[in-house]
């Protein structure tokens, strides 16, 4: 180590002036220019083959491997498929880490056709509507139903499939699943107990007050490790308040939508169940915890989604009976009737634009809404999909069951909202707002201004595209 | 202290040992207590892993402490059949072995010429591979994975050193533990006493062969540390490998055990999870264990010498 | 004449390979990551535009990245001096601590020292999913099981904002102390023994043997381990992404440099402003690394 060379400042100019040899060098590091994909044109069109699908060109498929698994994909969508095109291969594929695998993929222009693009780590829908890279949906929208050549696939769909899944204007990703948020409690407890659903707000507070002396179990619990769980029942009964245009105003990032009363006043009553209600430790517990809490009757309720049941099949007793509420009055005075619920398309599945057999994607989905390939779905994952009428004289499970209930109940009541795909930014930001509004550590005041202050930067963010419902 | 005869060095010992047994009596046991502590503190949570990847899902969900009512050795066989930890570990043997014999063999080569023979442009050279060791890997993934993709592009080579290859892998990791690798071996080279290799080119050895028959042996000690570098680096590298590989089949041990705590958040096998993690730590200890003389002694020789 | 020739082949063939290589899969990434910097680009399509210095601008007001270089400055400094610290301490217990046998170290020191090392053999990924079990909040946890067991109410050593970064570095020293425990016992075991036995004779106690020997010889032991130890501190990705709640949470209390690159790279993707973020994280890391070559004078040191 006698002399070990300093780095000097000549030292790094001479480095420098091999920038130019590694200029060249940085070619390498570029996206292959791919041949544009050799797309023989499409065969001709019919009404059993509306997309033009070549018989023996591969597709490739990509599902997000979650809660659902992927057997689903394997065991009762491809067999269907190839059903009809026993020639093309499929190249069947599953990850959890969509972004990482595939991300370099668009980018180098050999998309695969077909992505299940969920979970935490699915790839960013509005760069990929940004560049393109979405195949238009619209001739699916438009097509016959894989069952009935004279009803078209739009007729068979949940309406807020078609809305939800529009970026720019074109209609490009397909929620395959309906998810219902509410309240998630056992039946048998609440049946046991003598505990009866609360209607409002009062009679939920009341409720907790309850179940907490009884001693038996905690009130309430929610994945604290994942705020989100949370914000969904605060937003939802904000709507309640205030009608559907405060989620409205927060996508749209108007001026004042998070500081405005309603998101404000359901802040304060979530931050009270924080402060008096919650399981001990459940800031730090993620879903499957608080879930498997619940299973073991150590806590009464938890805010999910209509995938819980599917999600907690292996733990959960035999007479347990999931059930699910919707959000309780507020005041008698909200906006927004009992029973409102939220309800958003979920497990999106996009065709890649870019890749070499986008035709035989869109098949692939129009075989995937037929309505026995939507049904045996159903039945294998527990959950509602997004095709009417698909759950139809199957045996429903007492969640699925209490879910579908409720939302015949909610009719045309059903709110939404989408910033939470539209801006991952103030997603992370509202996950650490809410998180400590739970624990204490913001009052309802500062947090609906916090959040205020993050949507407010990114509206004034020429960098970040904006969208609008 | 050399004109001290070893009878008052003998002496003195013994004086000293005597006055210290009196006087530390209650601090050798602080002493004996603190190692202890830490003692405990390492190899608890690691024992306590072990414990949970025989327990059931209720039980890991119950009392931490609890013992399992009985031992749940079916968890490892979830960890091995369906969650394929075997092979995983496997790829992640075969890679490492290659990538290290390769990162010490082409890093040694580099860091001795860089240090033993001044050309034009050495110092640059050098810095260039020095500089390395401030780039965030992260920064690089995705043009790495351009690199890699269009590398499978080579003529004749190119299937063996494309995307889903350990091959390919195996060069990439080469080429990002130069930085390290060259920089210490390149200090270690220089403090290598010159006259033998300057003798045996009297002699009329070539260069290569007194860098392979006489400077090699001679650096042995930083060879090894690096080496154990290089294989803990190597072994624990999880984003690399995430991009490059994206086969299961292909995977290595880290991405296996990642993909099982995501899997946690969704299908819930606690169970595999702590089997899994309990099969990825015990070959290592095992292994550190049977070789922890060479690998301490080579650890410090290089890292002090 | 033929002997420079032979000695540039030598030269030429030693690093064609190796630099071939470098070039090939470090350099070139590098320098394209370098001119994405300069871009918009989202990491989908083909063809970034090219938008100058925006991306630096913009990372002024970056408020949680700042956050995130106050916590790495923190580690920066907190990280080595814990491990040091503890590291010197049983260094100096199990190779001169030893109240009985003369200058030597405890009894099952060779024990201790094997043990200490464990941790490090660990890949980082598996630390990091074992500790989030340790730190798990209820009676399950293994850390707060037996506290809760005690009547205590349980620490939320991950959900606590004020409390996680702790937590964090917790992991880090745990991990990192045993590799340095091994280097400063080599350390110490290159010091001739009659240094100590004189100051024993002088009639110093552990703790002088300590100041007045033991430390000011291996000061140069001690440098190297701080540089090893900042590197990891400005490095720090792992542990932070996989254990911690919301990946650098909660409410950004534990992000780091490396997490918000990742963050808007593959949450956001926002590769082009990532990039500058990588880019801004590269200097930092020259500095320091420039900064410690200077102050540490490793040219000095003699063996």
């Amino acid at each position: 180590m006698s002399n070990t060379p300093h780095i000097t400042r000549r030292g790094l100019l001479r480095a420098a002036a091999l920038a130019p040899v590694a200029g060249a060098l940085a070619a390498c590091a570029t996206p292959a220019q791919q041949a544009p994909a050799a797309s023989a044109a499409p065969a001709a069109t019919s009404a059993s083959n509306p997309f033009g699908v070549v018989a023996n060109k591969p597709l490739e498929i990509w599902i997000f491997d979650g809660g659902f698994g992927n057997a689903y994909a394997t065991d009762i969508h491809q067999p269907l498929f190839k059903t009809k095109y026993p020639q093309v291969e499929i190249k069947h594929n599953s990850t959890k880490e969509i972004t990482k695998v595939l991300q370099p993929r668009f980018a180098g222009g050999n998309p695969p056709e077909v992505i299940d693009n969920s979970g935490a780590n699915a790839m960013d829908m509005g760069a990929l509507a940004q560049d393109g890279q979405l195949q238009d949906l619209t001739p699916l929208l438009d097509a016959p139903s894989w069952d009935d050549p004279n009803t078209k696939v739009r007729d068979i769909l949940d309406p807020a499939v078609a809305e939800f899944g529009t970026y720019d204007g074109k209609f490009s990703v397909l929620g395959y699943v309906n998810y219902i948020h509410g309240i998630w409690y056992s039946q048998k407890v609440f049946r046991d107990n003598g505990w009866a659903v609360p209607k409002t707000w009062d009679e939920f507070l009341a409720l907790c007050e309850t179940i907490k002396k009884s001693g038996k179990m905690a009130p309430f619990t929610y994945a604290g490790k994942h705020p989100q769980y949370l914000y969904e029942p605060l937003l939802t009964m904000a709507a309640k308040i205030g009608g559907n245009e405060v989620l409205v105003n927060i996508d749209n990032l108007e001026d004042g939508a998070w500081s405005a009363e309603p998101v404000k006043q359901a802040a304060e009553a979530w931050a009270e169940v924080g402060a008096k209600y919650l399981m001990q430790g459940t800031t730090g517990l993620d879903h499957v915890q608080t879930q498997t809490a619940q299973n073991k009757y150590q806590v009464a309720m938890l805010p999910s989604g209509s995938w819980l049941e599917n999600e907690q099949k292996d733990t959960t007793p035999d007479d347990f009976e999931y059930g699910m509420f919707a959000i309780p009055d507020f005041t008698a005075s909200d906006k927004m009737p009992y029973g409102t619920l939220h309800t958003q398309p979920g497990e999106s599945f996009i065709v890649s634009a870019k890749s070499a057999n986008p035709q035989a994607g869109m098949e692939y989905l129009r075989a995937m809404l037929s309505k026995k390939a939507a049904g045996d779905f159903s039945e294998l994952v527990r959950t509602v999909s997004v095709v009417k009428g698909a759950g139809e004289g199957r045996d429903l499970t007492p969640g699925a069951k209490s879910a579908t209930e409720a939302l015949t109940a909610a009719g045309a009541n059903t709110v939404y909202y989408r910033w939470r795909t539209w801006y991952a930014q103030l997603h992370d930001e509202a996950v650490a707002a809410t998180g400590q509004l739970m624990s204490g550590g913001v009052t309802p005041a500062k947090y609906v201004e916090r959040l205020q202050k993050k949507a407010d930067e990114i509206k004034n963010d020429s960098a970040i595209k904006k969208y609008t419902r | 202290m050399t004109t001290m005869t070893s009878w008052t060095i003998a002496n003195s010992r013994k004086l000293a040992r005597q006055e210290r047994r009196r006087r530390m009596g209650p601090l050798a046991l602080l002493t004996h207590l603190a190692l202890l502590l830490w003692t405990v503190l390492t190899v608890v949570p690691i024992l306590w892993t072990f414990l949970a990847s025989v327990k059931s899902e209720d039980e890991i969900f119950g009392a931490a402490w609890s013992l399992p009512a009985t031992l749940r050795w079916d968890n490892f066989a979830r960890a091995w059949d369906q969650v394929h930890i075997g092979q995983y570990f496997l790829n992640s043997v075969i890679v490492v072995a290659f990538s290290v014999t390769g990162t010490m063999l082409l890093g040694a080569m580099a860091a001795y010429v860089l240090a033993r023979y001044p050309f034009r442009g050495n110092r640059a050279v050098y810095l260039l591979f020095v500089s390395g060791l401030a780039f965030p890997v992260y920064l690089a993934l995705t043009p790495l994975f351009f690199v890699v993709q269009n590398m499978g592009n080579v003529p004749l080579i190119g299937p063996f050193i494309g995307l889903n290859t350990h091959a390919g892998l195996v060069l990439v990791y080469i080429a990002y533990s130069m930085p390290f690798t060259v920089f210490f071996l390149a200090a270690f080279f220089r403090t290598l006493p010159t006259a033998v290799g300057e003798a045996a080119m009297v002699d009329g050895a070539s260069h290569t062969r007194v860098f392979f028959q006489i400077m090699l042996p001679m650096a042995r000690p930083g060879l090894v540390s690096i080496t154990i570098f290089n294989v803990l680096g190597q072994w624990n590298q999880y984003q690399l490998p995430l991009v490059l590989l994206q086969e299961r089949d292909k995977w290595v041990l880290t991405q296996g055990i990642a993909d099982i705590s995501t899997a946690a958040g969704y299908d819930a096998d606690w169970a595999a999870l702590f089997a899994a993690l309990t099969l990825a730590i015990l070959p290592m200890l095992i292994v550190y264990t049977v070789f922890q003389r060479q690998i301490q002694s080579g650890l410090t020789m290089g890292a002090l010498k | 004449m033929f002997n420079t020739y032979r000695r540039g082949l030598f030269i030429t063939a030693f690093l064609a390979a190796p630099v071939t290589l470098y070039l090939v899969y470090v350099i070139s990434p590098y320098i394209q990551a370098f001119y994405i910097a300069t871009t918009d680009w989202r990491g989908v399509s083909a063809t970034p535009n090219f938008i100058g210095l925006d991306n630096f601008v913009r990372l002024f007001s970056d408020g949680i990245f700042w956050k995130a270089v106050t916590h790495n400055a923190a580690l920066l400094v907190l990280l080595p001096l814990f491990t040091i610290v503890i590291a010197l301490f049983f260094a100096f217990l199990l190779n001169v601590g030893s109240g009985g046998r003369g200058v030597a170290g405890v009894p099952g020191s060779k024990v201790y020292r094997v043990v200490f090392f464990f941790p490090q053999v660990l890949a980082v990924t598996v630390v990091a999913v074992l500790f989030q079990q340790v730190f798990r909040p209820d009676d399950s946890g293994m850390l707060n099981g037996p506290l809760m067991a005690l009547g205590l109410s349980p620490i939320s050593f991950l959900s606590d904002p004020g409390i996680a970064f702790w937590s964090v570095l917790g992991v880090m020293v745990w991990q990192a102390v045993g590799f340095y425990v091994v280097l400063f016992s080599a350390g110490l075991a290159s010091i001739p023994r009659d240094m100590f036995e004189a100051a024993a004779i002088d009639g110093a106690g552990r703790v002088s043997l300590f100041f007045r020997i033991t430390l000011p010889l291996l000061w140069d032991t001690v440098q190297v381990a701080w540089v090893y130890l900042g590197i990891l501190a400005l490095d720090v990705f792992a542990i932070v992404w996989v254990m911690t709640d919301q990946q650098g949470g909660p409410d950004y209390s534990t992000t780091v440099m490396a997490t918000e690159i990742y963050r808007n790279a593959f949450e956001y993707f926002r590769f082009g402003y990532a990039s500058a973020l990588g880019v801004v994280m590269f200097f930092f890391t020259i500095g320091f690394a420039i900064l410690s070559l200077r102050l540490s004078r490793r040219e000095r040191i003699e063996y």
